[in-house]
């Protein structure tokens, strides 16, 4: 078998056993890989209203058919679930080299059923696969787990790891691999937690099968060429990494800051990608197989906030910083340091305490709740401790490890969270970015930018530029971002590839890998299928169209300062259009004809 | 008029932001005048072949000189124009 290797890993946590069984190649053909066969399995094996914490649900690690070829920046793996925090399907995606690693092992998928009686982790080498006693490491950081896992097993295992965050089921706990690198949203640390599984390791030695290595070869050649020449993909991530944003978001008055109650940040400036190159970048850094090196190995000296890692993104530079009203890069670095080694996704600990001070500001927490501490927004302390809390569930930070819905429920103000499906949005304010919110609203993992990136035609101008501000033709703009965006993750691919990268480039790429023939209609049909599929396990999961909504503050609160002072979401003007495009019928579900055009039937 | 400078055009211009007096009625004036103080590789960055290049983004008061005339774009004294490279992230 050419790009897929054929066999996928069946462990059951409850009674021990492994199995190995060979992929359905026609799912295969239909659903790419990565998240799309992962969410078939999903849908064909998980009943939508399991409890995503409870053994009935599964989960699925999944590269896809790239993931171990050098394809440009290939080398991504998903894994999938049901999320605790959204209760909608979850795919969430990560870097580094573990995808690869799974692949050169042999297998396109690891499922993991049941739950085990006692901390577990999964050596793989190659065929060797066994189900290890964890119980030592349990409690571990993710640096602690991946040094003592490697140095029990093999001292280049790749490993996947939740950490104290994950085992004690905040229900935004990453994944965490190669150290740095996160399946970070919807909380699928916390379904790992929930199954006793501690990590996965593992080491490869097979290689990856390609059915027209010439063809293969150009195909990849021409991709790397494109993404080279490409202004965003060829130099500007590798110099400034991926928080350069914060400046041009803010500059456009679409920078959500404290907590959503403005779109523009004076000071953002300091909390930006050109000051961390400038004060705290030691090098740039990419993952397997990779162009364009977005990641940022950083260190901070100061005493205060000492320590080394990676990151951060802009997203969680943003919600550490302006969304908490937080100017101090350094508090911020510390933060995110902190994050990866709990295993935390980055984005909802920042919002979720961005919504925690807006509820402090207004009265709604107080100091009795807080345990005496002062939680307003600014408060550089209050948001270095109150990570440290959630992620060991101490104090206050046993409600905050619930995420911001159910933190802000519980004091009687949902409305304060600033989230979609209970997940929280990232850093473009919907307000100020038309299309952006549409998606947000649609997004079948809730509150996400990258299930539809229309920054990079909204604000970026990539190939194509749009005004932020009108609505003309959103719709239509998020759903071929996200049906190109679900081909691209099912076929372990990184979506920053598309700075340079067409959709003809991923779908020769494929071809020639595989043998299968994908035109470029047939690329982006199968990502239209996957995400068809993910709209039918979340209604099924009891979600229905009255979530796919934005907050309220986004729909009536206009935008005080900066550029877009004004500016609502005009989402009620889009979305029925957007549900026209997709072949939904008015109350948002596929209809008969869409599924059978898609051979969802 | 306050002018902004982000990522390598920073660089070019040597400096975080600066306050433009001369008179600029439209982009175009301002930039060739931005383009005669900063030099070749700053003009050559910005407007390359007497237009604005592809590669950058600049905004009036936080609107895309895309989305308004361009290099027509009429200015004001106490406006803001902020320049960028194309640049990207999530």
């Amino acid at each position: 078998m050419f790009g897929w290797s054929g066999m996928m890993l069946r462990v059951n946590l409850t009674t021990g056993s492994i199995k190995k069984e060979p992929i359905n190649l026609s799912d295969a053909k239909l659903f790419i890989g990565a998240r799309g066969l992962g969410t078939k399995i999903m849908a064909d094996e998980v009943d939508p209203k399991v409890d995503p914490l409870s053994p009935e649900n599964k989960l699925i690690f999944a590269p896809g058919p790239f993931s171990g070829t050098f394809a440009p920046s290939g080398g991504r793996y998903d894994v999938v679930t049901k999320g605790p925090l959204t209760g909608a399907i979850a795919a969430s995606n990560s870097g580094g080299t573990f995808g690869p690693e799974l692949k050169y092992a042999g297998y396109d998928l690891v499922i993991f059923e049941g739950a085990a009686a006692k901390p577990v982790y999964l050596w793989i080498k190659d065929d060797l696969v066994e189900l290890r006693d964890a119980s030592h490491i349990w409690g571990k950081t993710v640096p602690e787990t991946t040094d003592l896992l490697r140095a029990e097993t093999d001292e280049e295992a790749k490993v996947a790891c939740i950490g104290p965050a994950g085992e004690k089921r905040v229900l935004f706990a990453a994944i965490m691999n190669d150290l740095h690198r996160a399946a970070g949203r919807s909380g699928v640390g916390a379904v790992m937690g929930s199954k006793n599984l501690k990590a996965i390791v593992v080491v490869g030695t097979r290689p990856v099968q390609v059915a027209d290595p010439k063809g293969f070869l150009a195909a990849v050649e021409k991709a790397r060429a494109a993404v080279k020449l490409n202004p965003i993909g060829g130099a500007g991530l590798k110099a400034y990494g991926t928080d350069v944003l914060v400046n041009i978001l803010n500059e456009s008055g679409a920078l959500p800051t404290r907590n959503y109650q403005d779109g523009y940040f004076p000071t953002a400036n300091k909390v930006g990608g050109e000051t961390l190159a400038e004060k705290l970048l030691v090098r740039p850094k990419g993952c397997y197989s990779c162009v364009i090196s977005c990641g940022r190995v950083t260190k901070v000296s100061n005493p205060k906030y000492m320590g080394e890692g990676e990151g951060p993104e802009y997203e969680a530079a943003w919600g550490m910083g302006p969304d908490c009203g937080i100017d101090d890069l350094e508090a911020i670095v510390k933060t995110n340091f902190l994050c990866n080694e709990y295993g935390l996704d980055s984005i909802t600990m920042g919002a979720t305490i961005a919504c925690a001070m807006d509820l402090f500001e207004a009265g709604y927490v107080t100091l009795k709740d807080t345990g005496g501490k002062d939680m307003s927004f600014g408060n550089v302390d209050a948001l270095v401790e109150l990570t440290r809390m959630t992620a060991n569930r101490e104090g206050i930070g046993d409600k905050l490890a619930l995420g911001s819905y159910r933190f802000a429920e519980s004091f009687g103000h949902p409305e304060f969270s600033m989230t979609v499906k209970k997940q929280e949005m990232p850093a473009y304010d919907p307000r100020a970015i038309q299309g952006i919110g549409l998606e947000y609203a649609t997004s079948n993992r809730g509150g996400c930018h990258v299930r539809g990136y229309t920054i990079a035609v909204e604000i970026l101008g990539n190939g194509v530029k749009l005004d932020p501000h009108v609505i003309t033709d959103k719709p239509h703009w998020v759903k071929l971002f996200q049906d190109l965006t679900a081909a691209v993750d099912s076929s372990g691919a990184c979506i920053f590839g598309t700075f340079g990268m067409s959709g003809e480039d991923f779908a020769a790429m494929l071809t020639t890998l595989t043998g299968v023939p994908y035109t470029l209609d047939d690329y982006l049909k199968a990502g239209e299928r996957v995400w068809n599929l993910e709209r039918m396990f979340n209604l099924k999961a009891g979600l229905t169209s009255a979530d796919d909504n934005l907050p309220e503050r986004l729909l009536k609160c206009p935008i005080k300062t900066g550029p877009s002072k004004g500016g609502v979401s005009r989402l009620p003007e889009m979305l029925p259009e957007y549900y026209r495009l997709r072949g939904w019928d008015e109350q948002g579900v596929p209809t008969p004809e869409k599924l059978k055009e898609l051979t969802l039937v | 008029m306050r002018i902004k400078y982000f990522a390598d055009i920073r660089t070019l211009s040597g400096c975080l932001e600066q306050e433009w007096t001369r008179p600029a009625p439209t982009l175009r004036e301002l930039v060739l005048g931005l383009a005669e103080q900063h030099g070749a590789a700053f003009s050559a960055r910005v407007m390359p072949d007497g237009k604005l290049s592809a590669t950058i983004i600049v905004l009036v008061n936080g609107q895309s000189a895309v989305h308004l005339d361009r290099l027509d774009t009429p200015l004001e004294p106490e406006d803001t124009v902020a320049f960028f490279p194309m640049i990207a992230g999530g």
